[in-house]
């Protein structure tokens, strides 16, 4: 620990920034016109926030090590309780590492440049309070996801942004689609969180049971310090398949969250929300939040074997699932969609892999430019008023700014050099590469994995070209497209610049100490922060690594080439008459039909037992309620009866009760007094 | 001996017969003069029990006072005092509650046991001594309550409150 | 010295008792409502005197003390009672109970 600690003492004031903004705009944001209804408020704050969480970063960079800060006691449990002879409590602490500072980081900085682009973005919008209310709670809640010291208070923010999520997608909730794709979102997510809190609690009864360690007493899913898995070596109890479903609940609750197979069907519809809401949550931060669970999880408490296979399975898998989807789509925004599911599974598989750095690495770069793109998109939305591709055309003219920025962010997403897209891609394909060896069930992975970057060039320039070349738009009705105001044109050129720099940050000597642990094996980047650093971690990158990085580079490269032979220049292919190919392209734009396949389950299989269930509830609890209750009131119609007002009626009565009296005296008092021990 | 045992049967007698007759006739004022009868009568068991000072108390109160006010409130409620409302039955349920408790509260007597003992003689310093200083709260109560009573009557009857 | 059983008196309180209670059931004039319940009370009060009388030597006036007090209190339960009448008569202009029903509200 270094002179910097009392930074990370603070780390507890960067969510505090846009919770403010959230109260402030939310409670009287419709009085704030002067200020584009509480815009300029979110902003202000979220620039703090962002001031706030580089430092910590830098911080770290230059300081190194972890810091928690677990004073904020949440819930005492006094002892003996369980396995715990001295009770133990739940805080709500911080945690800066390298990996949270990382986040913070993204989160900070992409928060701000949504916050501000959403001023010219949304201008002509209703509701503009809630929604800065409802990106400001978001801000907040994954600050605060990021900082999480335990898997109990990640969870609880965990939460919160999903909610925050279901918020924003239904924004314009007046829109039925939109409506109905929130509540999609929220239910299909919900899915992976049960099964992540059972997670939760699993680790916690399995620390528990195990009797815990001094630190683990305390608080018992807490993230512990120290640099890498030791769950097996600390719990000696716990049984491999106990840790092997408790993982396999976290990279439940992960591909729920990052929208990963076969969970994945919400995020394509969540474009129904404003492009901001987009870029900011369902491409740069909270869909991420599911890398970073496995990414904590991996680095706290360890994956088993099998765990690692199947996480390797869903994101190699979903990585190439995706990209054909967005090979189809004439929806600009569903295109970028689709390439985040398929970049979140690149991440999914590194840190399957057991390269947890490296999946944070590429997380890093991808929540640069993947924001750049949509915000890019949104730039073209806002212009044309349309998201159809094969109505747009020709923007190119207009606007010059988008266009590069556009262009920037979908040659990072392809993985050309020297953008940051390729140094991680190449980094999360060479580390899965150099387990081959030793895992030979990860090669079917690793090679869609590798087929999906040739569809990923082919797919983002097929929109590129589709919306920014050719001499005109194909829709005659468009209006005549113009650049934003300098609140969008601002966003866009600082996250091409990152786009650009985020991989070239890597050798920055301070930045590598984030990705420093875990990161020695294979591709060029760490080779050169190799170098960068020294003689600390030796450079690796041998003939083998440079082959890859050439085959990686030359199928992106003719993704972006066929792209080109087929949409560039204002061409518009189409798929000859009785191709074979048709019947593909129908599965792929109907999704493989896992839509359809959801719906049937729940209209048929859920419906039918919620029939059976409501039957139950209506004729058998009911009807016993109805009986007991028809019951009463027949007793009390004929008790009511002898309610007559009358005093000799009511005198009666007494004397009855004095007759029952003087009988029980004469019949049970000798008894009552023997009872009594009396004479 | 004899002379007792007949006086206790005759006013006993009386007691029960005069009780019954209070009920039972038709006439409201005739009612009360039975009633005024059996307090008479009680007197008279009360001298016969060794406590004068109890009988004369019952003169005083209740063949003096309790009549008097009786005899009051039915000629205030009354425009014609010597009629009643038409009397009702003797309603079944009723007869057989009361001889239900003459047989259970005679049942419980009949535990006392009954090897007679000498009355106890009267002395009215040990009575007035009980009253005011053993007892001396019991008649503070009585006070009390007949004050609160007092209030109350006033309350009850006030003209022009309606 | 008498030689009369204390059970005979108690019979005939008990007796009284019942009178008592019978016209309370049975009357609906509220006049002579109250004199059932003064007769069911001096039943009562026979009872004290009765158990003071043969009390034997040991102390029992207590009883015969009670009684008194009794008195007083039957008393001003008549007072009280004729207020109620008077009351009733004025607002209802009529004394029988069976119509005095607003008790059911």
């Amino acid at each position: 620990m270094g002179a910097l600690d009392f930074l990370f003492g603070w780390a507890f004031l960067v969510p505090l920034f846009p919770a403010l903004a959230f109260v402030l705009v939310g409670l009287g944001g419709t009085r704030m016109k002067r200020f584009e209804w509480g815009g300029w408020v979110a902003v202000a704050l979220s620039f703090a926030a962002m001031v706030v969480g580089v430092l910590i970063g830098v911080g770290e960079m230059l300081s190194p090590g972890t810091y928690t800060d677990t004073s904020t006691v949440w819930l005492t449990v006094p002892g003996p309780v369980g396995p715990f002879p001295n009770g133990f409590s739940l805080v709500m602490g911080t945690l800066v590492d390298p990996v949270s500072a990382l986040m913070l980081i993204v989160v900070t900085v992409v928060g701000f440049l949504v916050m501000l682009y959403s001023i010219g973005y949304m201008h002509h919008d209703h509701g503009l309070p809630r929604y800065y209310a409802e990106l400001s709670l978001f801000l907040t809640a994954m600050i605060g996801l990021v900082l999480s010291d335990n898997l109990l208070e990640f969870f609880l923010f965990w939460e919160l942004v999903g909610v925050c999520s279901y918020f924003l997608i239904g924004f314009y909730y007046e829109k039925p689609s939109a409506a109905s794709a929130a509540k999609e979102a929220f239910l299909v997510t919900r899915v992976g969180d049960v099964l992540f809190l059972l997670g939760v609690f699993i680790y916690f009864a399995t620390y528990a049971l195990a009797g815990g360690g001094a630190g683990w007493a305390a608080a018992g899913f807490k993230f512990a310090s120290g640099n890498g898995p030791f769950l097996g070596s600390l719990v000696t109890g716990a049984s491999s398949p106990t840790l092997t479903v408790a993982g396999l609940m976290m990279l439940a609750g992960a591909a729920g969250k990052s929208a990963q197979f076969p969970l994945h069907v919400w995020l394509p519809d969540a474009m129904e929300g404003p492009t901001t809401v987009s870029a900011l949550i369902h491409a740069a931060t909270m869909v991420a939040a599911g890398v970073y669970l496995l990414a904590v999880t991996s680095l706290f408490l360890g994956f088993t074997p099998t765990d690692q296979l199947a996480i390797v399975a869903v994101g190699g898998f979903t990585t190439f699932f995706a990209a054909t989807m967005a090979v189809v789509q004439p929806d600009i925004k569903r295109v970028i969609a689709y390439s985040t599911i398929s970049q979140l599974g690149y991440m999914v598989l590194a840190v399957g892999a057991g390269f947890t750095m490296v999946g944070m690495f590429h997380l890093f770069t991808h929540a640069f430019f993947k924001a750049l793109l949509f915000l890019a998109a949104g730039s073209v939305i806002h212009a044309v008023g349309t998201q159809d591709l094969f109505k747009m055309g020709g923007l190119r003219k207009h606007m010059r700014v988008t266009y590069v920025a556009f262009l920037v962010g979908a040659l990072s997403l392809s993985g050309i050099p020297p953008f940051a897209g390729f140094f991680s891609k190449d980094d999360v394909l060479a580390s899965v590469y150099s387990q081959l060896g030793a895992h030979p069930a990860y090669w079917p992975f690793f090679l869609l994995a590798l087929g999906a970057v040739f569809l990923t060039g082919y797919y983002i320039f097929r929109a590129f070209f589709l919306a920014f070349h050719g001499d005109r738009p194909r829709d005659a009705a468009l209006p005549a497209a113009h650049e934003g105001p300098w609140v969008m044109r601002v966003p866009l050129v600082v996250l091409s610049a990152l786009a650009v720099l985020a991989g070239l940050f890597v050798f920055a000597p301070p930045f590598a100490h984030l990705l420093a642990p875990g990161f020695t094996v294979g591709g060029i980047a760490p080779a050169l922060q190799g170098v960068a650093l020294g003689a600390n971690v030796p450079p690796v990158y041998g003939t083998t690594d440079l082959a890859l990085s050439a085959v990686s580079v030359a199928l992106a490269g003719g993704g972006v080439l066929t792209a080109w032979r087929l949409w560039g220049n204002g061409r518009v292919y189409a798929l000859p008459e009785g191709s074979p190919a048709a019947p593909v392209r129908r599965l792929l734009l109907n999704r493989y039909y896992m839509k359809v396949g959801y719906d049937w389950i729940g209209q048929r299989a859920v419906y039918s037992v919620a029939r059976a269930a409501d039957f139950f509830e209506q004729f058998v609890i009911d009807g016993t309620i109805r009986g007991i209750e028809g019951t009463f009131a027949r007793m009390s119609d004929g008790l009511r009866r002898i309610q007559t007002g009358v005093v000799s009626d009511y005198a009666a009565y007494v004397v009855t009760g004095v007759i029952g009296l003087l009988l029980l005296l004469l019949f049970l008092g000798p008894w009552i007094v023997t009872a009594l021990g009396g004479g | 001996m004899i002379l007792e045992e007949a006086a206790f049967v005759a006013l006993g007698g009386v007691a029960i017969a005069t009780a019954l007759l209070a009920l039972l006739v038709r006439e409201l004022v005739h009612t009360i003069l039975w009633v005024a009868v059996f307090f008479v009568d009680l007197a008279a068991i009360y001298f016969l029990l060794e406590a004068p000072f109890l009988g004369v108390l019952q003169l005083g109160v209740y063949a003096g006072a309790v009549t008097i006010l009786l005899l009051f409130g039915v000629m205030v409620t009354r425009k014609r005092i010597f009629s009643r409302e038409a009397a009702t039955g003797i309603g079944p349920v009723p007869l057989a509650l009361a001889l239900l408790v003459i047989v259970l509260v005679g049942t419980a007597a009949s535990v006392v046991p009954s090897s007679a003992q000498p009355i106890r003689p009267y002395d009215v310093t040990d009575l007035s001594s009980t009253l005011f200083v053993t007892d001396g709260g019991w008649l503070l109560l009585l006070g009390l309550t007949m004050m609160g009573a007092l209030a109350g009557a006033i309350y009850l009857v006030r003209e022009g409150r309606e | 010295m008498t030689a009369i059983p204390p059970v005979d008196f108690l019979a005939l309180s008990a007796i009284l008792l019942g009178i008592g209670l019978f016209g309370i059931l049975t009357r609906r004039n509220f006049i002579l409502l109250l004199i059932s319940i003064e007769i069911a009370m001096n039943a009562a009060i026979l009872n004290f005197v009765v158990f003071a009388a043969y009390s034997g030597t040991g102390g029992g006036i207590g009883g015969q003390a009670v009684a008194v007090v009794l008195v007083g209190l039957a008393a001003t339960e008549v007072a009280v009672g004729l207020a109620i009448v008077l009351a009733l008569n004025r607002v209802r202009g009529s004394i029988n109970v069976a119509e005095a029903t607003t008790l059911r509200q």
